[in-house]
C-alpha cells in the first residue's frame, strides 16, 4: 500500500513538474521576455539592464532552476496590467468560480449518476431511451449554446432571471444551470455504460444463479464495481472545479477565474496566465490523487495487488 | 423507404457483405453531414453574397421565417452582412479546421505510440508520461496558455487544435502496436527482412485502422466544440476571418434584437457534432465494440 501511495505520489509530482516545464518552454519560446514585458522600441541599454537584472543571460538550465525555486516559494510574478502580484489576483477570483462550480458539481453528480443507473437497469425502455438522447443532446450543444438559450428564453423572453453579472443569488441560476446540465448529460452517459459492462459481467450471473435477488445483486456487486469508472470522471469533474467554467463564466459576465483567465490571454498578461495553468495543475493532480487513493479504498483487487507487489 | 430489401443474390454471398440496414438516425446524420461537406466545398458557389459585403439599407432584417425577404433568407446582422453567406464560409472554416486538427493530432498520436511501442525502454517511459500530462490536464486551458503566449494565427490555431486527443491515439496506437508484435504476422514480416518502417505503416496500421477511426469520428465533435469556444470567446478564429464560434460570440452583442445572428450557427454546431456523434456510435457499435 505504502508502494502504491507512493508511486502515485511521485506520478502527481512529475505532472505538476511537467506543467512547470511546458509554462517556462512556452514562455521562452514565445520570444524574448525584455523585448515582450519592455516595448520594441526601448533603448537598448534598457533592455540589457533588464537582462542582467532578471538574468536572462545566463544558461537556461540555470533560468530553468531559477524559475523553479521562485515557483516554489510561491512567487509568480506580477500581473502586466496593475503590478499586483498574479496569485492575488487569482485567488480573490476563486469564491466566485467556486460559487457557480460547486453547485454545478452537486447537480452533475445528483442528477447524472441516477440516471445512468437508472438508464442501464431499464436498458432499451423509454427511459433509458430518453435519457440516452438527452445525454448526448447535453453533450453536442456547446455550453455557450446552452448558455445564450437559456438567456433567451428565460431573461429576454420570459424576464424571470437576470442574464448577467453577480449581484444576489439569483444571477447564478442561469451559469449553474448551464454547467449542470452538460456535466449531468456526460455523466450520466458514462454511468450507463460502465453499469451495463458490469450487468454483463459472470459475477452478475453467478450472483444471480445463487439466488440473489436481483435488487441486492446490483447493490452488493453491480454498484460498487460500476463506481469505480465512474469515480475517475467524478475527479476529473472535482479536478476542474477551477477551470470548467471559462465559457459560461464569460457567457454571464461572471467575474471568476475563468473570466480573469480569458482578459489575462487576450491582454498577454502572461503572469496571470502562468499562474492560473499552476493552480488548475495542481487542482487537476490533487484530485486525481484523490481519486487513485479512492481506488484503493473501493477495490480490494488492487490493495490486493499492491500488497502482493510490496512483499 | 429505409427498408433495405436484401436481393436474392446476396443471401448466397458470404455473411460478412450483408447490406448493412442503416437506423434513421445515422441516415439522417450521414445526410446531415453531406450536406456540410457539399457547402464547404462549393461555398463559394453558393454562397449568394461575398460574406464580407454590406447591405447598409437592409441591416438587421429578419430570416424569411420571421417575416424577412427572400433578399436575405436567414437574415442580416448589424452591417447588413448576409447571415446565410456568412454562415457558409463559417461552415467551411470550422470543418478545415476540425478536419486538420483531427488529422494532425491522429497522426501526432500514432507516430508517438508506434515508437513506443518500437523502442520500448525510456522512448515508452517519456511517452506515457506525456500521455499522462495531457490526459490530466484541461486542453481548454493548455490551448489558452499557448494562445496567451504565442499570439493567434490561424495555422497556429490548427496545430495547437491538433495537439488535442492525441494522447488517446498514442495509447490505442501504442497498445495495439504491442499486441500486434506478439501475434506472430508483424513477426513474421521483420523475419522476411521488412524494415520497421514497412512493418508499422504496412502491416500494424491497417490492423488498427478501424479503432482508429473510430477514435477520430470521437474526436472530431471535440474540436468543433473546441474550436467555436475558442472563437466565441475571441480567442480562435480572428476578424475579418469568420467561423461558426465567431458568429455566435458576434451574434450574443445581438441577442435581445436579432436572435437569428446567433441561433443559425448554433442550430449548425449542434447538428454537426451531433450527426458526427452519432456516426461515430454507430461506427463504434460495428467496428470495434472493444472501445468504452
Amino acid at each position: 500500500m505504502v508502494r502504491f501511495l507512493g508511486l502515485r505520489l511521485a506520478r502527481a509530482l512529475l505532472t505538476l513538474v511537467l506543467v512547470v516545464t511546458f509554462a517556462f518552454i512556452v514562455l521562452r519560446l514565445s520570444g524574448d521576455p525584455a523585448l515582450l514585458i519592455m516595448s520594441a522600441d526601448a533603448p537598448p541599454e534598457a533592455i540589457a539592464a533588464f537582462r542582467q537584472a532578471w538574468g536572462l543571460d545566463d544558461p537556461v538550465w540555470q533560468q530553468y532552476l531559477r524559475y523553479f525555486t521562485a515557483i516554489f516559494r510561491g512567487d509568480l510574478g506580477q500581473s502586466m496590467r496593475d503590478g499586483r502580484p498574479a496569485i492575488e489576483l487569482v485567488a480573490e477570483r476563486v469564491p466566485a468560480t467556486l460559487a457557480l462550480t460547486l453547485p454545478a458539481l452537486a447537480m452533475k453528480i445528483g442528477l447524472g449518476i441516477p440516471a445512468g443507473i437508472y438508464a442501464a437497469l431499464h436498458r432499451n425502455s423509454f427511459a433509458d431511451r430518453a435519457v440516452m438522447l438527452l445525454a448526448v443532446a447535453g453533450f453536442t450543444v456547446p455550453s455557450f449554446v446552452l448558455g445564450l438559450l437559456l438567456v433567451l428564453v428565460f431573461a429576454v423572453q420570459l424576464g424571470w432571471l437576470p442574464s448577467g453579472g453577480q449581484d444576489s443569488w439569483r444571477h447564478a441560476i442561469l451559469p449553474v444551470l448551464t454547467l449542470g446540465i452538460g456535466g449531468a448529460a456526460v455523466l450520466a452517459r458514462f454511468t450507463r455504460s460502465a453499469m451495463l459492462e458490469v450487468l454483463g459481467q459472470p459475477y452478475m450471473r453467478t450472483a444471480l444463479a445463487k439466488g440473489v435477488p436481483w435488487h441486492v445483486a446490483v447493490r452488493r456487486h453491480a454498484l460498487p464495481n460500476a463506481a469505480i469508472p465512474t469515480v475517475t470522471i467524478v475527479g476529473f469533474m472535482v479536478g476542474s472545479l477551477l477551470a470548467g467554467a471559462v465559457v459560461v463564466e464569460s457567457v454571464f459576465s461572471w467575474p471568476g477565474v475563468g473570466r480573469l483567465l480569458v482578459v489575462a490571454v487576450a491582454n498577454r498578461d502572461l503572469a496571470v496566465v502562468q499562474c492560473i495553468l499552476l493552480l488548475v495543475a495542481t487542482t487537476m493532480v490533487s484530485a486525481n490523487l484523490i481519486v487513485d487513493l479512492l481506488y484503493g479504498a473501493l477495490d480490494p483487487r488492487l490493495r490486493a495487488q499492491a500488497k502482493g507487489a510490496n512483499g | 423507404m429505409s427498408d433495405l430489401a436484401l436481393p436474392a443474390t446476396i443471401s448466397a454471398a458470404p455473411p460478412r457483405r450483408r447490406r448493412v440496414r442503416l437506423p434513421p438516425l445515422v441516415i439522417f446524420a450521414i445526410g446531415w453531414l453531406s450536406l456540410m461537406l457539399l457547402t464547404a466545398f462549393a461555398a463559394d458557389l453558393v454562397a449568394p453574397y461575398p460574406y464580407t459585403a454590406l447591405d447598409l439599407r437592409n441591416r438587421l432584417s429578419p430570416p424569411v421565417f420571421m417575416g424577412g425577404t427572400w433578399l436575405h433568407p436567414l437574415g442580416t446582422d448589424e452591417l447588413g452582412r448576409d447571415v446565410l453567406s456568412r454562415l457558409i464560409v463559417s461552415i467551411r472554416m470550422s470543418l478545415l479546421i476540425a478536419f486538420g486538427a483531427t488529422a494532425i493530432g491522429a497522426i501526432l498520436g500514432v507516430t508517438l505510440g508506434f515508437l513506443a511501442a518500437h523502442f520500448r525502454g525510456a522512448a515508452e517511459q517519456a511517452v506515457l508520461a506525456l500521455v499522462d500530462f495531457q490526459a490530466s490536464m484541461p486542453f481548454l486551458i493548455l490551448a489558452l496558455a499557448v494562445l496567451a503566449f504565442f499570439g493567434n494565427s490561424l495555422p497556429l490555431f490548427i496545430c495547437l487544435l491538433g495537439l488535442h486527443g492525441w494522447e488517446r491515439y498514442a495509447r490505442i496506437a501504442r497498445g495495439l502496436a504491442v499486441s500486434a508484435s506478439s501475434q506472430g504476422y508483424a513477426a513474421a514480416v521483420v523475419q522476411l527482412g521488412a524494415s520497421p518502417w514497412r512493418v508499422y505503416t504496412r502491416h500494424v496500421l491497417p490492423n488498427i485502422a478501424s479503432t482508429l477511426i473510430v477514435s477520430m469520428t470521437l474526436a472530431f465533435p471535440e474540436i468543433i466544440l473546441l474550436e467555436s469556444g475558442l472563437s466565441f470567446l475571441g480567442l480562435g478564429v480572428q476578424p475579418p476571418l469568420t467561423s461558426l464560434g465567431n458568429m455566435v460570440g458576434y451574434g450574443r452583442e445581438y441577442l435581445t434584437r436579432a436572435p437569428w445572428i446567433l441561433l443559425a450557427p448554433s442550430c449548425v454546431i449542434v447538428l454537426t457534432t451531433l450527426s458526427v456523434s452519432l456516426l461515430g456510435d454507430w461506427l463504434r457499435d460495428r467496428l470495434d465494440p472493444t472501445l468504452r
